[in-house]
């Protein structure tokens, strides 16, 4: 009976490559028909994991301490909303996105005043890749040292965390419109703030974006990982470490169910602006982005 | 390597680089927390070949902050490993069979620790106050004395505010906590070494507030004792280990000495060691390894009692067992 | 070169020690006169500064702190010695080579399927990219705990988190590249008849190498910080992430510091490493320098 399973599992996702396969080639005369293949491929992908990783569990009845279920996990995402909200909040509303806005913005601004002077961008570039490469997890401890326990500090580990990979790549987006280009607004007597608002931002946008959309994750992972080391009881990664040492594992499997949640619907979302802004990108025009 | 799901996918060639040997004299350890002087009855028994003697190979592994023993014990990393009483019966009632096979520790080192100008003076003065508390099962003991006292743990006025501390009194000379928790042989110290003086802190150990709960005890796999081979590995390993502990109490300073030979890390220094050891052996002292039946009735009725948010919902059975202690001490 | 490069740098760093020296006076003041009030003492503005500068346990060390602590755990200490930094350091940068290689090699082996295969592409990539919504962070020690279950203890587990962390911006960056020649030097290689292994060979893997190089900066990087990652639960053995974790639990700022240090510093050696090797090879290829 157990092994039946692992056969139907295998068997679910012979039969979904297979039908993916078929899916892709299609062309619907519908749009609507178009756009629903568009979306059941992946989600036919993401269900036969899921159902061999349901069948791997029961066939070889590993212990739910080790990896529960995915049926469990789900049943406890159910039974325990109103706790996994309170975390969402915490976590997601409050560090994640004040400290995202607040690392994005000041990395933005500070590319655009030291885009004037090549000195300062000569002398801070290199401290920029620097930081970068510092582990995150490092920083933390230090945060909740100097901004207590609640969400003020792991909103300072998003700001450190977001801060640099925009300054980079902002200032990587202002050089990226050519000099002819310049020189035409050069001979149309432009000012330096016309030129920058009318070619050099538009220009820099797809830069901008791949910043921000790099953030989008680095800033959620951050917050959790920041809630490591000190925090009230409440919170993503407050959850995620308590519920391990407390043997629920099932709890914790909902916990990084909805942070995975979030995360991919955070960077759709900035995914989902950047196809406005830059409507006229031929990366977005493609049908690609 | 235990169930079927092992056995399965070793079978299949996927255990890879130094899988498990299978020799039955093989025991890994797995600590609770970082190689220190709380665990110096094993790596003193280490040492000084006391298991060696017994016919045993014993790795010890340390453990660490995101470490649940239990887990690498049904995971089959380990088969035999410290833990504190009411996390490994909570983990039991989880489904997860763990026994306390031997009980190096008499008495909890647990207690809060205070600055007195934080005007606590008793247990009185709690509500309203934020705590430092740890987690990942080491909660338990911190919540059932809550729960006596009948203060809430979610803040307001009339409850305390918890903070999930992190592995370090920070929060107490940052004041970001009125208290926090330590240990009588580890956190207290630092709190000293930081430059405040004794008479400037408040303590209220578990044991004088008779909420103690059991620590640091030996725990295995129920299905694991079915075998006798298994019995007996643990017989010798008890004993050999009990020997350790009794020759850290009797040497403290060399123990400490031994311990910080097998620190990993290099972080740990050799005045905070032995005053660790100077303190774990009156923890040690009471025990000659074997679980005192009345104790481990008072640590349930500790997790029990914990009003409407108990640690365990009823009474566990066969969570202990005295086989292996009465063997390991009848000769 | 002096004046466009080491000039600017040069002045930032020091500006960044000024600020520095500043707010070491600044966050390490309140213990001191909390110390001084204890103690039922006057002190004295100038005592209060140099009390900061040299306390044990300071919310954040003086750079002269931190520099003397990295000389001595460098410098003065033996490579094989247990306290030595070069050691810890040495521990973490294998299992970031590790990590870092298979990472880099499933990356590109992923993007020259998906890039060849369009089931592969509409199937994976929303999940490639979820997949780094997970905050592995978060479940790294379970991780690990779980790879010993079935046998698979040392190196590898550490250097797996690593593999997770980095495959990410190569494939990314790799199915940009592979994508990156136009359709004229594609109908080019059709009219020579070529078949789709000669075009991957001739033409979409050596146009693809700037993109490769780029993504292996970030991938490397990104290594490192996967393997710190995994060394903070692995019972904090050795490696710069126990280094954290101890310094953290002893409340050793002065060590927390100097261990990140080095991760930056390690990290910064990996990045231009890979920037070399980018130099010589696209040279080679004829690239303008």
């Amino acid at each position: 009976m157990n092994d039946g399973f692992v056969w139907f599992a295998i068997a679910f996702w012979l039969g979904g490559w297979a039908f993916n396969e078929w899916l892709v080639r299609q062309k619907f005369s519908n749009p609507a028909l178009n756009r629903l293949a568009w979306f059941a491929v992946p989600v036919i992908f993401g269900a036969a994991i899921i159902i061999i990783w349901e069948g791997v569990v029961i066939a070889f009845n590993i212990p739910p301490i080790l990896l529960p279920a995915p049926s469990d996990v789900w049943v406890r995402l159910i039974n325990s909303l109103p706790i996994l909200w309170a975390d969402f909040r915490q976590t997601f509303l409050k560090a994640v996105l004040i400290g995202y806005a607040i690392g994005c913005g000041s990395g933005f601004l500070v590319a655009i005043l030291i885009d004037r002077s090549p000195f300062l961008k000569n002398g801070l570039l290199p401290f920029g890749n620097f930081v970068s490469a510092l582990p995150i997890v490092g920083i933390a401890p230090i945060m909740v040292m100097w901004f207590g326990f609640d969400w003020p500090s792991k909103a300072a580990v998003v700001v450190v965390a977001t801060f640099f990979p925009m300054l980079v790549n902002t200032i990587q987006g202002l050089s990226a419109s050519s000099s002819m280009e310049r020189d035409l607004m050069r001979t149309y007597a432009a000012t330096w703030s016309q030129t920058l608002i009318k070619l050099r931002l538009p220009a820099a946008w797809p830069f901008i974006f791949n910043a921000l959309k790099i953030n989008s994750t680095l800033a959620l992972i951050g917050a959790i990982v920041a809630e490591f080391f000190g925090t009230p009881t409440v919170g993503m990664g407050f959850r995620i470490s308590t519920e391990v040492g407390r043997a629920n594992i099932d709890m914790v499997w909902a916990e990084i169910a909805v942070a995975a949640l979030a995360g991919s619907a955070f960077y759709g979302v900035v995914a989902l602006i950047q196809r406005v802004v830059t409507f006229w990108h031929p990366s977005v025009r493609s049908g690609r982005s | 390597m235990k169930s079927t799901f092992l056995a399965a996918l070793a079978a299949g060639g996927l255990a890879l680089g130094a899988g498990q040997a299978f020799s039955a004299d093989e025991i890994t350890l797995q600590l609770k927390w970082v190689t220190q002087a709380q665990f110096a009855g094993y790596y003193v028994a280490l040492e000084k070949g006391f298991y060696e003697e017994e016919g045993l190979d014993v790795t010890i592994k340390p453990g660490g902050p995101d470490i649940a023993p239990a887990q690498v014990l049904a995971g089959g990393g380990a088969d035999v490993i410290v833990d504190w009483m009411p996390s490994a019966l909570a983990t039991r009632e989880k489904g997860v069979p763990l026994v306390n096979i031997a009980q190096p520790y008499k008495s909890s080192g647990m207690m809060l620790t205070c600055l007195k100008e934080n005007n606590v003076m008793s247990p009185e003065d709690f509500p309203g106050k934020t705590l430092g508390v740890w987690f990942y099962g080491n909660e338990y003991p911190f919540l059932s004395w809550m729960a006596h006292l009948g203060i809430p743990t979610d803040g307001g006025e009339d409850g305390v505010t918890v903070l999930k501390q992190g592995f370090n009194v920070d929060p107490l000379l940052q004041k970001q906590a009125a208290c926090i928790s330590t240990m009588t042989y580890n956190e207290y110290w630092q709190v000293i070494d930081a430059g405040i003086s004794e008479d400037q802190l408040n303590t209220f150990k578990y044991e004088d507030e008779g909420v103690a709960t059991l620590e640091d005890g030996l725990y295995v796999l129920e299905d694991d004792l079915k075998d006798p081979k298994f019995k007996d590995d643990m017989v010798k390993f008890v004993r050999a280990s009990m020997k350790g502990w009794k020759w850290a109490e009797e040497n403290p300073d060399e123990a400490a000495e031994i311990v910080l030979d097998y620190d990993d890390t290099g972080a740990q220094t050799e005045k905070h060691q032995k005053r660790m050891m100077s303190e774990v052996a009156k923890l040690t002292a009471g025990s000659n390894g074997a679980l005192d039946p009345a104790d481990y009735q008072r640590t349930v009725e500790v997790l029990l009692g914990g009003g409407s948010d108990p640690v365990i919902t009823k009474e566990p059975e066969g969570a202990y067992t005295l086989e292996i202690t009465d063997a390991a001490l009848s000769n | 070169m002096l004046r466009e490069r080491v000039l600017p740098v040069a002045t930032v760093v020091f500006a960044i020690l000024a600020i520095w020296c500043v707010f070491v006076v600044v966050m390490n003041r309140q213990f001191v006169e909390d110390q001084a009030r204890r103690a039922g003492q006057e002190i004295t503005f100038g005592e209060i500064v140099s009390q900061a500068y040299t306390l044990e346990r300071p919310v954040l060390p003086s750079p002269h702190q931190v520099a003397a602590e990295l000389w001595s755990t460098t410098v003065k200490k033996k490579i094989t010695s247990k306290r030595s930094l070069v050691y810890h350091a040495w521990i973490t940068l294998s299992s970031t080579l590790l990590g870092f290689a298979i990472g880099s090699g499933f990356g590109i082996i992923l993007a020259i399927a998906i890039v060849h295969n369009r089931t592969m592409e509409r199937s994976m990539m929303p999940w490639i990219i979820a997949s780094q919504t997970i905050p592995i962070i978060a479940i790294a020690p379970m991780l690990i705990v779980v790879l010993n279950a079935i046998g698979i203890t040392g190196l590898l587990p550490k250097a797996l988190i690593s593999t997770y962390l980095s495959f990410f911006p190569v494939a990314v960056g790799m199915v940009s590249g592979l994508r990156s020649p136009d359709q004229l030097q594609l109908d080019l290689m059709r009219t020579y008849n070529a078949n789709d292994r000669q075009i991957l060979w001739k033409l979409r893997l050596p146009s693809a190498m700037p993109y490769l190089f780029t993504s292996l900066k970030i991938a490397i990087a990104i290594s490192l910080v996967g393997a710190i990652i995994a060394e903070l639960p692995t019972g904090a053995v050795a490696g710069l992430g126990a280094r954290l974790l101890s310094g953290s639990y002893y409340g050793q700022t002065v060590q927390i510091w100097s261990a990140l240090f080095m991760a930056a510093i390690l990290a910064s050696v990996l990045v231009a490493i890979v920037g070399l090797a980018q130099t010589a090879v696209l040279k080679r290829m004829g690239a303008r320098p």
